[in-house]
């Protein structure tokens, strides 16, 4: 794999160069030797430390030297837990100092809308070029009246499951409503394979999947308008029952303390039958078969199936974590860092880093769903479309800061949290609400 | 020392203090176990027929090797290392004077200022992080390791300050007064009297200085950027946890090795602070 | 500026010949100025003015990148109806009080056992300090994996020895997880205590311990009317400096659940760093942490107020 991306890459000039005529961005991109800048410009990328080593393998050893040569950028990636970015992002908005280009999780270019620059000519760029973005990738780099960043990609969610343990109780295929699901995960737990989902305060695998469980319901957080608090409904509290019965009924009860780490632990060890999990879990089984093994001894991954969750009263949602490039607005590289942003995203460099996932993320514009990649494995199919349709918490309504608050103080997990320990659906329901319409007040 | 029969030595003293020693260390050596254990085995869950916590039969130094040559831990302990002993030194320094200022000198506002200092120990870190920012930049100290170095003292002065100063407060005057009769000034009755009287609250006070800037996370995450700079706690947690996979192996390694040694530094100090107290204060 | 003024003062006890700085030295009240000087000036800068600027940030409404302007004490007021943030109030002083107690019994008791001569005591003394030592996060981590629903090696002991038959879920019962987190603070605030304690045992004459025992007291009764006053001053020293850190904890919660589930274990700073990082709302966050100062400002004063008590007698 490695190999083929350096042969990709050395495609890059020539690439550059039938762009070029058309003008504008890729002209610059194309000159290769990069005149505009004087030697030492350097652009400092902050980003999360991804799952897939191999990617932070081709970004040190490939694209640093490809972004030298081509745009005479000297590029500084810098790489932490995920954690911890918006820590080190606050710190330098409220400075005014430090890297110039942050990759974004969520919905944050909202978060810190006054403090990127426009990148509105980088993206729109790009979206006209690779088909567009999807709507939860506009949803949260755009608002309304400029791109707040360059939407970089999207880490699917599916459920992964095993197979020979849905099929032992009757199941050739996923369930596709949460009642099926429900009566599936009951047989299976009563067998001792429990469904595995986070129920805690962490910020991947529970929000992915307590919102469109949420929403496949009909409960919402806001009106359509973004203006009025709509959590309240009969909706939200069937949601709440239902989560209520389908935790105590199917699902492995050790959930309420996991974070993002533990459902991987926990289905690589052959304790859960399912979870909502990014790729992370089948591409590590099937990077080491010989230390992921099932029960009888053959190779895990072998075992492992995906879908996306099931369809509620009210349709089928899924929410997926999108990741955008913002450009700080304190950067004294304004010009380096547009440069570097078209680069980087232009089609050529990406498909590299692209590759490199493995289909562990899929690009935030729609051209990637034609990618031959999705071809060389079937398993990894159904992530291939998991762009279309996600929608962002604050739906329907603009996934602006107070969707973001909603999110980050875990209201909607903790409604459904403090229903499981206990509390009657009603009263988390109307506890949430408070917390929801202080929030949109 | 306990009297009487010998199972009274072991109720009240053997089997607790295994209880305390066993409870204490019992983490350690499970990180030892993890660190040790090959991949396949840390993915067993407790309820599995062949869950062995407490040994594996295939120990690997697979996990070490990787964090010592894949990951840049040796420098990350040198960063620490040197941040946390010069933000130490810088600390005593401060606090020796301070301490002993405030405990034997007679000045007006000299309780406003005690009090003053201990407020500042106060201040939580997590409001102070966000504006402490805005001085690092003005400094243009971001991502050298002399940020924490000046801004760890923040935290350490007080605690210092505060501990000498009871030391200080002990020592009997008539020490300083003999000393002064003799003809000493009073800066060279506190330079060679008293000082050295005080030197395992010194050592004491260093040694939770040290230990406070050796685990702090939150500044370290903020004000350093370059792997090259980074601390054990940063660099070790943002290395390791990728995504929402924890290389496991690696990060109870590194735990270790983040510890141990600082451990066997302490044998000799700890040892000496403790006995150094013994007949010197009120003996 | 007050700074400025003690440092011409400086500056000018310099200037003159040596013997003029020494005869100044002499006087009490400026070698008071001297030697303050140092610390005065690293905390003013690095803390008076991010104090000033955190308590300036609390009563406006700042968010991340956008300055805000002033609402008085609305913060505060809407704190003082969220009730996530009075969990938290309330999470943070069962955390502080529960554990500060635990902490100073065993920490003494631990300290009582190795004031004793026995075979190794270096070796115990030292390694018994390793849970201070080690960096709290990765410490934190070592926890979370021994507490793992699935991975417990607790759970696994607890049921070989036949005390549980299912497992117990450490971190996802709302009242087990805080009870977890603070066995965690505690098994790292013990050594410090048992240490510090231990400096402290090793300062009493033994003589008058032996004079008590001549006078027929039993072991416990000497303990508590000849070792215990004795020992109170260091005691309340390092209770005090225990207290603060262990009412502002951060890092252990964040590592370990979040505040989660359900807000079980969520404390003053790990809300607050929600509030202001998570969410951007500067303001906010800034008042959730300085609404602990007073808190703590109560929890202090009670202590000094003790600790001059004790002195004085």
């Amino acid at each position: 794999m490695p190999r083929m991306n350096r042969r990709k890459l050395l495609k890059l000039s020539g690439a550059g160069a039938l762009a070029a005529r058309t003008g504008g961005i890729a002209a610059i991109l194309a000159s290769g030797k990069a005149p505009a800048y004087a030697q030492g410009t350097t652009v400092h990328w902050l980003r999360w430390n991804d799952f897939v080593p191999s990617s932070d393998v081709l970004l040190r050893s490939q694209i640093i030297p490809a972004c030298a040569k081509d745009l005479g950028i000297t590029l500084n990636i810098e790489m932490i837990n995920g954690n911890d970015i918006q820590a080190r992002t606050t710190a330098a908005i409220q400075s005014g100092t430090g890297p110039d280009v942050i990759c974004a999780l969520n919905n944050w270019p909202q978060l810190y809308a006054d403090s990127v620059a426009d990148v509105s000519e980088v993206a729109e760029k790009i979206g006209k070029d690779q088909g567009g973005f999807y709507a939860e990738s506009t949803a949260v780099a755009n608002n309304g009246k400029k791109w707040l960043g360059v939407p970089w990609c999207i880490v699917g969610a599916e459920n992964a499951y095993r197979k020979s343990w849905f099929e032992a109780v009757g199941l050739s295929k996923f369930p596709e409503t949460w009642d099926e699901y429900r009566a599936a995960g009951k047989k299976l737990k009563a067998k001792g394979q429990p469904i595995g989902q986070a129920l805690g305060h962490s910020f991947g695998d529970p929000p992915t999947f307590w919102y469109p469980f949420l929403w496949s319901f009909g409960g919402m957080e806001v009106d359509k308008n973004g203006k009025k608090a709509a959590l309240d409904s009969k909706a939200t509290v069937e949601s709440v029952k239902f989560a209520v019965a389908f935790w105590k009924d199917c699902c492995d009860e050790g959930g309420l303390a996991w974070d993002d780490s533990s459902n991987n632990r926990a289905f690589l060890s052959n304790t859960i039958s399912s979870t909502l999990n990014g790729a992370s879990i089948y591409l590590l089984a099937k990077r080491e078969p010989d230390k992921y093994q099932t029960e009888k001894g053959t190779p895990l991954w072998q075992d492992i199936l995906h879908a996306p969750l099931p369809k509620g009263p009210a349709g089928q949602f899924s929410y997926q974590l999108p990741m955008t490039n913002m450009l700080m607005g304190y950067s004294k590289q304004q010009d380096a860092a547009k440069k570097f942003l078209a680069w980087i995203t232009s089609k050529p460099v990406y498909q590299a880093w692209f590759d490199s996932q493995g289909g562990y993320t899929v690009g935030a514009t729609t051209i990637w769903e034609q990618d031959p990649l999705w071809n060389k494995d079937p398993v990894m199919q159904p992530f291939r479309l998991v762009g279309r349709g996600a929608q962002f918490p604050g739906y329907p309504g603009p996934a602006d800061r107070r969707a973001a608050e909603v999110l980050s103080k875990y209201v909607i997990i903790d409604m459904y949290a403090k229903a499981v320990q206990g509390m009657p659906a009603e009263d988390a329901v109307k506890w949430a609400t408070g917390e929801v319409e202080k929030i949109y007040a | 020392m306990i009297e009487g029969a010998k199972w009274r030595r072991w109720v009240y003293f053997y089997i607790p203090l295994s209880a305390f020693i066993l409870w204490l260390l019992f983490p350690f050596y499970w990180m030892l176990v993890t660190s040790v254990r090959p991949d396949r085995e840390l993915y067993r869950p407790w309820m599995a027929p062949n869950y062995a916590p407490f040994w594996t039969a295939h120990p690997t130094l697979e996990h070490i090797t990787d964090l010592l040559t894949g990951t840049l831990f040796i420098r990350w302990m040198a960063n620490t290392l040197f941040i946390a002993v010069i933000s130490t030194l810088i600390s005593l320094f401060c606090g020796i004077l301070a301490g002993y200022a405030l405990a034997r000198l007679k000045f007006r506002f000299a309780g406003a200022l005690g009090t003053g200092i201990f407020i500042t120990y106060l201040v939580p870190q997590t409001l102070l992080f966000i504006p402490l920012a805005n001085i690092i930049r003005n400094f243009q100290l971001g991502d050298s390791p002399w940020a924490l170095i000046l801004t760890y003292p923040t935290f350490l002065i007080p605690f210092c300050t505060w501990l000498l100063m009871g030391y200080f407060k002990a020592i009997p005057r008539e020490l300083e007064e003999c000393a002064r009769i003799d003809g000493a000034t009073r800066w060279k009755a506190m330079l060679y009297i008293i000082i050295p009287i005080a030197v395992p609250g010194i050592l004491s006070a260093g040694i939770f200085a040290f230990t406070l800037s050796w685990n702090e996370f939150i500044y370290a995450l903020v004000f350093l950027s370059s792997a090259e700079q980074k601390t054990v706690s940063v660099g070790v947690t943002s290395e390791l946890v990728r995504g929402d996979v924890f290389y496991w192996g690696q990060l109870m390694a590194g735990a270790l090795l983040g510890s141990i040694p600082v451990a066997f530094i302490y044998s000799f100090f700890v040892e000496y602070y403790v006995a150094g107290l013994t007949g010197s204060v009120k003996g | 500026m007050a700074v400025s003024e003690v440092v011409s003062q400086r500056a000018f006890a310099r200037t003159p010949p040596r013997s003029a700085t020494t005869r100044l030295l002499e006087d009490e009240r400026w070698l008071a100025v001297v030697l303050l000087l140092p610390t005065v000036i690293l905390l003013g800068l690095f803390i008076a003015y991010p104090f000033v600027d955190g308590v300036l940030l609390s009563v406006t409404d700042a968010r991340v990148g956008v300055p805000g302007s002033f609402v008085g004490l609305q913060n505060f007021e809407s704190l003082w109806h969220d009730t996530i943030f009075r969990t938290a109030v309330w999470n943070t002083f069962v955390y502080t009080a529960v554990a500060t107690v635990f902490k100073l019994a065993l920490g003494l008791w631990l300290a009582l056992l190795l004031n004793r001569h026995f075979k190794g005591k270096a070796f115990a003394r030292a390694f018994i300090l390793l849970p201070f030592i080690i960096p709290t996060v990765l410490s934190t981590f070592a926890w979370k994996w021994m507490f793992d629903p699935t991975f417990s090696v607790i759970n696994w002991t607890l049921f070989q020895l036949g005390l549980i038959h299912t497992r117990i879920n450490w971190l996802g019962d709302p009242n087990l997880a805080l009870i977890s987190v603070i066995i965690v603070n505690v098994w790292r605030g013990v050594p410090f205590y048992a240490i510090s304690l231990l400096a402290g045992l090793q300062t009493i004459n033994p003589e008058l311990q032996e004079a008590a025992a001549i006078d027929g007291a039993r072991p416990w009764q000497r303990f508590w009317h000849v070792t215990w006053p004795l020992l109170l001053p260091v005691t309340m020293v390092v209770v005090l400096f225990s207290v603060v850190p262990t009412f502002a904890d951060f890092q252990l919660v964040y590592v370990l659940t979040g505040g989660g589930p359900a807000n079980a274990t969520q404390l003053f700073a790990t809300y607050a760093y929600q509030i202001g990082v998570g969410t951007g709302l500067l303001g906010e966050g800034a008042a959730v942490s300085l609404a602990m100062f007073p808190f703590l400002l109560i929890v202090v004063i009670v202590q000094l107020l003790y600790i001059r008590r004790v002195e004085v007698h």
